[in-house]
């Protein structure tokens, strides 16, 4: 139970400091949860928990509009429709959110 | 152990956002601060506003001094009701920038030649280069002289900037992140630099280069017959002959001396010159209603965002509706409670080149009537993105800037060439919109039009009262015969320009006894008009096709109006495809050139969007002018190819005409030989097409128009469009430029009506539903009623939301 609860922990703080502070807060906030809640899989816990709340608040939006400018954006990007586009989203995202669990994480011996 | 894993990834999350915060250069492709820019809570997702969104609905704007309301319709057109004036441009500023700041901005950075400190590439410095040479800047800041003062380009500035203050990263327009920089504050020089750009598309086109070296090559008399002043095809825009009554300024004649060489100078890309703009107003005896009627129809280079933003405002004093520009306070073609007005371009020769010979390498003197007068220098500073300054040293003489010297792609001559331009004088354009848009009368819209220089424009006029009028404006030179067509000697200060034509020696004319006035870009003015008047090219074909409809029309209503814009009859094609076909044995084609001919034979000459035969003649038209022409094609030395009007006129006129003959054959062609050349290449060319679309040559296909966006290499954000039309036809809408506001105005005394339509929508956000919403009606030529309020709850149902912009509370 304790992967789930790290991974939800780090999405509400990541949603949380995001609305005050620029993108990059989402590390601290994968940082905090690898530090306090941390797992034997703290790299995969801050991957799939910031990529996924990038993903999805992107999917969210999306759907909320019919301007159709994702899909341009992936273009402009030369990625072929916005499905790449939040793919690309999500691992840039995770990339840094999982580093940052990782470090904090290491702080810490992992707790059976 | 633990800590080197701590420092370790520690180190490779601080290095991930170090490279994601940052925008990355590779070849000549730019990144955007990736991480910053995906973000969906901060990057370019909060541009994209959710279905049926609606803007704040209280902001509170220092520098107001009452509330203001501004009232969208489902179009998103902004009614702002403001109590003074000065609220009323602050508010135009700041609803303008809400919706177009990224427009606005970057059209300054084109025309102050500053695209550099956006993107870096060669291309766009030599584009930079040139606009500081044209003295771009230079001339905004002699217009701003005398506008400076001006309460509506102060307060609409201000306006502006208080937009711009409520941004942060989360609320940037797209295009700056994307780009990755940030908007600088709005100055009035703005307000000048963006009708100065307008003057470089429409008043800057010029021929004295090509013209020079055609004397040269051709002689003075084939000049003449290549080039004629006049091709008199018919409908001037006015024709009152001997009606003048005024004594014209006349200037001691001086004899033409154009440089003795041949001019290798590589000009910019100028404008179009075919494209232009149709306007006309017809009389109350001619319309369904008995009142008058009045259309207007500017054609330009289609982009995104729209060039045009519609807007009515309202205060104590005006109540004007219309298109406005984007960076410029007040309407510019529109309407008001009394009258409306339209403009087209007034082809004018307004730019010419004078020859000058320095003193030697340093360049601090120049020749000027036997004696050397001082250069003066002006280095300009082009400060490149991401690299060191580029600094280019503009000598200014008094005709204006050398823009063309040995450093700037005048590499073969020792001398330089200076730029003497109508736009670079004082001028107070501003002062005549502010005007027009609270005229009431013809009285009101002529004084108006006495503040207005460039770009000279030809001005349409109706009134609720019953009048229609239409006025040639702009500041002309008064030029002796030919002056101004070929490159001048810049070392007589005789050859300058003596006197201006004053406003009351313009062409004009009020009520005709047609019934209707027109203008379609054609030469102005019927031969007894007293003035020398010549310009790099004139509309040949729309104005005759509008005035003939006209003509034959009686009540008008406004349907027919919005089918006359959208007329596409071909007019240059009638009047030479049969010739064209006569040429054509049929029993010698082969089989896709007899379905060519067949196929052409039945047209019509509609250029209808599912016409076939429109674009069978378009490819056969388009291989026949290099092949008339191929004199004029020659690479080491800029030469201008004959109009399409001329052209057809030789060929029926003088077909064994020496040009005719292509020059690196051996036999000898005449105009027969050259059409069945191109009509077998054009056929070859519809084949080729037809390979490669696997799709039938309908026109709108073939045509394959597009709107791109404002930075053209953003393909992603262009969007192609399937119309008819084409250039010289009344719908003027060829690939890339065409209508860009069409109106339809009805005078009625019971209340003003009109329709407008444009390509793309009010809001420049590539994320709104309102960025191109109003384009597939443009593109079927349908159009939008307006809806022109008298007051704020005038029409409640017809309201999409209201803004309230108070003031600062004490």
């Amino acid at each position: 139970m304790r992967f789930p609860t790290q991974m939800l922990a780090i999405i509400i703080l990541g949603f949380l400091l995001e609305l005050f502070l620029p993108w990059w807060s989402v590390a601290i906030a994968a940082f905090i949860g690898g530090l306090f809640l941390n797992t034997r899989h703290n790299f995969f816990a801050g991957l799939l928990a910031i990529g996924l709340l990038w993903m999805v608040k992107s999917l969210l939006i999306d759907l909320s509009t019919d301007s159709g400018l994702a899909d341009k954006v992936a273009r402009i990007f030369m990625l072929h429709n916005k499905a790449f586009l939040l793919l690309v989203t999500f691992i840039i995202s995770g990339l840094v959110g999982g580093f940052a669990s990782m470090s904090g994480g290491s702080l810490r011996s992992a707790r059976k | 152990m633990k800590l080197s894993k701590f420092f370790t990834t520690l180190a490779i999350t601080v290095l991930l956002i170090f490279l994601l915060d940052k925008g990355w250069t590779i070849g000549n492709i730019s990144i955007p601060p990736l991480g910053k820019f995906l973000d969906p809570f901060h990057g370019f997702w909060q541009n994209l506003e959710p279905t049926g969104f609606e803007g704040k609905k209280q902001l509170v704007i220092p520098g107001l001094k009452e509330p203001v309301s501004v009232i969208y319709d489902s179009i998103l057109i902004p009614h702002i009701f403001a109590k003074n004036n000065d609220d009323l441009y602050l508010a135009q500023g700041y609803i303008t920038a809400l919706h177009r700041l990224w427009q606005m901005e970057f059209q300054t950075h084109a025309a102050a030649g500053r695209l550099s400190e956006i993107v870096a590439s060669d291309a766009l410095l030599d584009r930079d280069r040139r606009q500081r040479r044209l003295g771009m800047v230079f001339g905004a800041e002699q217009a701003l002289q005398s506008m400076d003062a001006n309460p509506a380009i102060i307060k609409y500035t201000e306006g502006i900037n208080r937009f711009i203050e409520t941004l942060d990263y989360n609320t940037l327009p797209f295009e700056y992140k994307l780009l990755n920089y940030r908007p600088e504050p709005w100055t009035n020089l703005k307000c000048a630099l963006l009708l100065k750009t307008m003057a470089q598309t429409l008043n800057m086109g010029d021929k004295d280069i090509e013209m020079t070296n055609a004397w040269q090559i051709f002689g003075k008399e084939m000049v003449d017959v290549l080039y004629p002043d006049n091709e008199d095809p018919g409908d001037p825009i006015v024709e009152k002959q001997g009606g003048w009554n005024f004594k014209p300024i006349s200037l001691d004649p001086l004899p033409l001396a154009i440089p003795d060489e041949l001019i290798n100078i590589k000009k910019g890309p100028a404008e179009d010159p075919t494209i232009g703009s149709n306007n006309w107003a017809v009389s109350g005896s001619k319309t369904y209603t008995g009142s008058p009627m009045l259309a207007g129809d500017p054609h330009l280079q289609l982009s995104l965002p729209s060039i045009w933003y519609a807007i009515q405002l309202n205060a104590p004093g005006i109540n004007t509706m219309g298109a406005s520009l984007p960076g410029a306070p007040g309407i510019i073609i529109g309407f008001n409670d009394s009258i409306a007005w339209s403009i087209t371009n007034a082809q004018r020769d307004l730019v010419d080149w004078y020859k000058i010979t320095f003193d030697g390498q340093k360049r601090d003197k120049y020749l000027l009537d036997g004696g050397w007068v001082g250069t003066r220098k002006v280095v300009e500073e082009i400060k490149v993105r991401g690299g060191n300054s580029f600094y280019d040293t503009v000598f200014y003489t008094h005709w204006g800037p050398v823009a063309y010297d040995r450093n700037f792609h005048a590499e073969s001559s020792l001398n330089g060439y200076a730029f003497r331009w109508i736009a670079h004088e004082p001028s107070e354009e501003i002062v005549a919109f502010h005007k027009l848009n609270r005229a009431k009368n013809y009285a009101e819209y002529m004084d108006a039009l006495n503040s207005f220089s460039t770009p000279a424009q030809n001005f349409v006029f109706a009134s609720v009262s019953g009048d229609i009028a239409m006025r040639v404006q702009g500041k002309f030179p008064v030029r002796r015969k030919e002056e101004g067509k070929f490159v001048l000697d810049g070392s007589k200060s005789s050859h300058g320009w003596q006197a201006y034509i004053p406003n009351n020696h313009n062409i004009s004319e009020k009520n005709p006894e047609r019934s209707f006035v027109s203008s379609a870009n054609q030469y102005p003015v019927d031969k007894s008009y007293p003035y020398y008047i010549t310009s790099t090219s004139y509309e040949a074909y729309r104005n005759r096709r509008i005035n003939q409809v006209l003509r034959q029309s009686q009540n008008i209503t406004f349907r027919d109006m919005m089918e006359l814009q959208n007329d596409n009859f071909n007019l240059k094609a009638e009047e030479s495809l049969p010739l064209f076909l006569s040429f054509v044995d049929s029993s010698q084609l082969n089989p896709q050139e007899k379905e060519a001919y067949r196929i052409l034979r039945s047209w019509d000459f509609y250029n209808h969007a599912n016409a076939i035969g429109a674009s069978y003649f378009e490819g056969w038209w388009n291989n026949l002018m290099p092949l008339l022409w191929d004199e004029m094609q020659n690479e080491n030395v800029s030469l201008a190819r004959p109009t399409s009007f001329n052209t057809i006129k030789l060929l029926k006129e003088r077909p064994e005409f020496s040009f005719f003959d292509i020059q690196r054959t051996k036999e000898k062609e005449n105009a027969g030989d050259i059409i069945r050349k191109a009509f077998i290449l054009g056929v070859k060319d519809i084949e080729q097409w037809k390979t490669s679309n696997a799709t039938l040559p309908i026109w709108a296909e073939y045509k394959d128009s597009f709107i791109s966006h404002l930075l053209p290499p953003l393909t992603a954000l262009s969007i192609p469009v399937k119309t008819g039309g084409n250039l010289g036809i009344v719908n003027a809408h060829s690939r890339t430029h065409g209508p860009s506001w069409r109106m339809v105005v009805s005078l009625e005394p019971s209340g003003i009506k009109c329709w407008a339509t444009f390509p793309g929508g009010q809001s420049g956000n590539p994320g709104s539903a309102h960025y191109s919403n109003m384009l597939s009606r443009w593109e079927r030529g349908d159009y939008f009623s307006l809806l022109f309020l008298k007051t704020p709850d005038d029409q409640l149902s017809k309201v999409y939301y209201t803004t309230q912009l108070n003031p600062t509370s004490e």
